[in-house]
């Protein structure tokens, strides 16, 4: 059995009286997309969150390759290889899209005036436009801000940003949740992409016939903690809802 | 969204436009073109700067200002800063400089700060009348024209010293140093309430501001509960003293001298919350300063400096010295 | 099942090159161009209404004089809305850093630029440090810039007036009034006008430019995904107030050279002077949108109307409205202009 790429162990975070997670575990494995289900309020969103670095947790562990890993921020996580595409995209609206896919990691001008802080705005605008047409994101002006674009797009921007900088692991939190019907489609087979490049996919998803498109696996969340495992195959979609919301718990074989 | 732009940059344009053919019709009537005048001779274009706009002090001289000129047939601009403060007056000079005017009457704010500008202003050819206050150098104005202020300073300590029984504690409200008028008001009410054997404890400042002198007022009747008298070197000054004394609830039991004669002043005398002004003669100022400008146009002899009088007003004469009083507007 | 719509999009993806207008040209389209050219209209109303009085080297020159403090003020507060945030206490820290500068000068004494050295240093660093009063409060105690800034405002206002007992502090080195105060360099230009320039400029470019500028526009944009981008958020926003408050540090030194006094009373509403200006120019008080330029241009509009407005001889009650509405309809058509561009 091949080892998990990252994993969390009995994490556990509060906010205030709130508790999230209540020990909550999560594997995902090289090569493969699995989908994080679990009903409103089940803890995904801040799980993702705190293997992305966002959040740190209370307790708990989060294992990455085999060696326990701390990841502080956000800029951890990114060390590591791992990218989050999160709910609300995480875009800054008035700029451009190549500053988004550029944000925090800015392309400086070679030489003298790349150590005084100028950025290269040419080179970052090239090479996202680069980005963009290998994912299929189309975009008619890349020099226009980001808030002028569809959500479609936007959506695009924000995934093509975390694939291209990703090395091991996207996380994907509801990525088609307010999208059309042919840009869902567009989104489900970028992740097949992606996934087919060697990166893992963490697809957070409610929608449960786009994650048995595209998961290979479901891990079910449920009240801060993980209840059921399983493979896309074994399983149907009542199972997965059941649960979900508690009915059923499977702890199926991984691979 | 060409088009757009262009609209926009009309409009605009428009707006001032209208704003500004609306607003000018409003000063002393001149908006740079020549009026007719008597016997067809040049119709000369003066400006008055006053020190703050707002205050009867200056309006008054304006008013005054604008009869003379209308007797000699000049025309007269009434420009003036939102504060007494010279970093405020000092955009008004440059743009009044830029008019090229063949006159100006000022009143500076401050008798250092204010040389450059309107230094500025005679190397352009303009006549300087000072008005009120003056600068430390003030050598190329063809007169300065204000009240013995001093005299009137000391004038006032007389007059304070008899309301309050010939002794006790008194205070003066100044507005701020470099000011030659108050500067020269509160140092002859010092020596004056010296000679008169009266205890003087001291003065403030209140930069021209009524809420200031109200607040600086009641610190020094907190700090010597038995004060007798205040003086207040200007309207504002007054203004805010007044207040400060009826704040404090002590009103009657503080005498308060004040200096110009604004309608609100006047009112706190009638009430009894002042009980004397010393007012000075604006108007008089203000026509003073077109004629001797007007004397330099047309190569008549000027005076150097003129010194215009006082009125002391009490409840008792106001009656009789109505036309003492200044004006909130012409 | 192929993607129809990547392909069908497809030929409106640029191709190997740039597809970029040339630079004058996006100049010409520039987010500054319509204030730019409301500011022309300006000019060309007055000069038409009164030409040899408006038109004139002299009164151009006096017009940038006057202001010249208030475009290094403008100068900052574009950087700090940007963020979106605000600062209402620069006029006040202005204040301060001139009063430490004059008290300063005149206790090491002379008439020298080794004492102007002094002033100027003792100005700057009095503003940085109400900048970085700011910058942490915001940052890090999370307190909103409106609240924390009005505080410092009246902290640094009666700091001053402490220091100076409430009276202007009129003795200043002489050489510093006739050399940098009122002073012209090639005899035309006067140095306070270069130095303003010359800050806006350097300052321009860093905002278009450098990383700092894309972190002041990305922070402003969205605070959050600055923050999940890994940019120092925290850091930048202090440094963002550091900068607004170390400008109004020059600005105090450049009023007290001109004016030779402290003028503690004359600089009330500084605050809300540039902020009109910096929101006139297009930088939105929401963040993530502005220029320097555009400042600049936000500058020169009221400079230009209420010069304009006296010579033209408006009332001077008038003034005051007239440039307030003109202020209002040239932002209100600014931003209709914006929202026509984001509509999807």
């Amino acid at each position: 059995m091949p080892e998990p790429l990252l994993e969390a162990r009995e994490i556990v975070k509060s906010f205030g009286r709130v508790r999230a997670l209540r020990g909550a575990n999560f594997t995902v494995y090289a090569n493969e997309v699995v989908a994080l289900v679990g009903d409103n309020g089940a803890g995904k969103s801040t799980l993702v969150k705190t293997l992305a670095g966002v959040h740190q947790p209370d307790a708990g562990e989060i294992v990455f390759e085999g060696e326990p890993v701390e990841i502080h921020s956000p800029l951890d996580a990114r060390r590591l290889g791992i990218e989050t595409v999160y709910q609300d995209l995480a875009l800054a609206a008035e700029l451009d899209a190549g500053a988004n896919m550029f944000l925090g990691r800015e392309v400086m001008r070679p030489g003298v005036l790349g150590k005084l802080g100028f950025i290269d705005k040419q080179a970052m605008r090239a090479r996202s436009r680069d980005a963009f047409a290998d994912l299929g994101v189309a975009l008619q002006d890349t020099s226009a801000p980001v808030a002028t674009m569809s959500g479609g797009q936007r959506q695009g921007i924000a995934v093509s940003r975390a694939v291209t900088w990703a090395s091991k692991v996207v996380f994907m939190d509801e990525p088609t949740a307010a999208l059309g019907v042919v840009q869902t489609r567009n989104v489900l087979d970028l992740i097949g992409r992606v996934r087919d490049q060697g990166l893992a996919v963490v697809l957070i998803s409610h929608n449960m016939p786009e994650v048995f498109e595209v998961a290979d696996r479901i891990e079910v969340l449920r009240l801060g903690e993980r209840v059921a495992r399983f493979r896309r195959g074994d399983v149907t979609m009542e199972d997965v809802v059941g649960a979900m919301t508690g009915a059923i718990t499977h702890d199926g074989e991984t691979r | 969204m060409a088009r757009t732009t262009w609209i926009v940059a009309a409009c605009t344009a428009l707006l001032a436009f209208g704003v500004a053919a609306c607003g000018s019709d409003d000063n002393g009537g001149s908006t740079g073109t020549s009026s007719s005048s008597a016997g067809g001779k040049k119709s000369y274009k003066m400006t008055l700067v006053a020190g703050v706009k707002g205050d009867e002090f200056y309006i008054t001289m304006n008013c005054g200002a604008q009869a003379k000129a209308k007797e000699l047939g000049v025309t007269l601009d009434f420009q003036g800063p939102d504060k007494f403060d010279a970093s405020l007056q000092t955009p008004v000079v440059n743009a009044v400089a830029a008019k090229k005017p063949d006159a100006v009457l000022i009143a500076p704010t401050d008798t250092k700060a204010m040389y450059a500008p309107i230094k500025q202003l005679a190397d352009g050819g303009a006549k300087v009348a000072l008005v009120d206050t003056t600068l430390e150098q003030a050598d190329f104005a063809v007169s300065q024209i204000a009240s013995d202020n001093e005299g009137g300073g000391k004038e006032a300590a007389k007059t304070l010293g008899q309301l309050i029984g010939g002794k006790g504690k008194v205070f003066v409200v100044n507005v701020k140093p470099g000011i030659s008028t108050t500067d020269a008001r509160g140092k002859g009410f010092e020596d004056g309430a010296k000679e008169a054997g009266l205890t003087y404890v001291g003065q403030q400042y209140d930069d021209d501001d009524p809420a200031k002198a109200a607040a600086v007022t009641k610190a020094a009747l907190a700090k010597n509960p038995d004060l007798k008298g205040i003086f207040a070197t200007n309207l504002f000054s007054a203004e805010g003293a007044a207040s400060g004394i009826r704040e404090a609830g002590k009103l009657g039991k503080v005498k308060i001298v004040g200096f110009d004669a604004g309608p609100k002043q006047v009112e706190d005398l009638k009430n009894g919350i002042v009980q004397a002004l010393i007012a000075q003669k604006p108007a008089e100022i203000g026509a003073d300063g077109v004629q001797q400008a007007y004397n330099a146009l047309t190569g008549k002899p000027t005076e150097k400096q003129i010194g215009t009088g006082f009125t002391s007003i009490t409840k008792d004469n106001l009656s009789e010295n109505q036309d003492a009083l200044y004006k909130p507007s012409c | 099942m192929t993607d129809v719509s990547t392909k069908a999009d497809e030929p409106e993806l640029d191709e190997d090159q740039e597809h970029r207008p040339p630079f004058w040209q996006r100049l010409v389209a520039g987010s500054s161009t319509p204030i730019g050219l409301i500011l022309g209209a300006l000019i060309v109303v007055f000069s038409v209404l009164e030409p040899s009085s408006f038109l004139d080297s002299a009164n151009a020159r006096n017009i940038a004089t006057d202001a010249a403090v208030l475009l290094v003020l403008a100068t900052g507060m574009t950087f700090v809305i940007t963020t979106a945030g605000i600062d209402l206490s620069i006029g006040a820290v202005l204040v301060f850093s001139g009063v430490v500068s004059a008290k300063m000068m005149n206790a090491v004494g002379g008439d020298n630029w080794g004492v102007i050295v002094v002033g100027l240093v003792v100005a700057l660093a009095g503003g940085l440090g109400w900048g970085l009063i700011n910058g942490f409060l915001v940052a890090k105690a999370r307190i909103p810039a409106f609240v924390v800034t009005l505080g410092t405002l009246g902290m640094s206002l009666g700091a001053s007036l402490v220091i100076t007992g409430g009276v202007d502090e009129r003795d200043v080195p002489f050489k510093l009034v006739t050399t940098i105060g009122t002073g012209r360099a090639f005899d035309q230009i006067p140095w306070l006008v270069l130095i303003a320039f010359a800050v806006a400029i350097f300052f321009g470019i860093v905002l278009a430019a450098t990383r700092f500028g894309r972190y002041t526009y990305a922070v402003g944009s969205n605070e959050e995904a600055a923050r999940r981008a890994g940019i120092p958020v925290d850091r930048h926003l202090i440094k963002v107030y550091a900068l607004a408050g170390t400008l109004a540090g020059l600005a105090g030194f450049l009023s007290l050279a001109r004016f030779s006094t402290t003028t503690i009373g004359g600089h009330d509403t500084d605050n809300l002077q540039a902020i009109a200006a910096v929101v006139i120019g297009g930088t939105s008080l929401f963040g993530g949108i502005g220029t320097i330029l555009g400042s600049v241009f936000g500058v020169f509009i009221p400079a230009v109307l209420e010069n304009g407005f006296v010579i033209i001889g408006v009332n001077p009650f008038w003034q005051e409205i007239a440039v307030g509405a003109v202020l209002v309809g040239a932002v209100y058509l600014d931003q209709l202009r914006r929202r026509s561009q984001y509509q999807r």
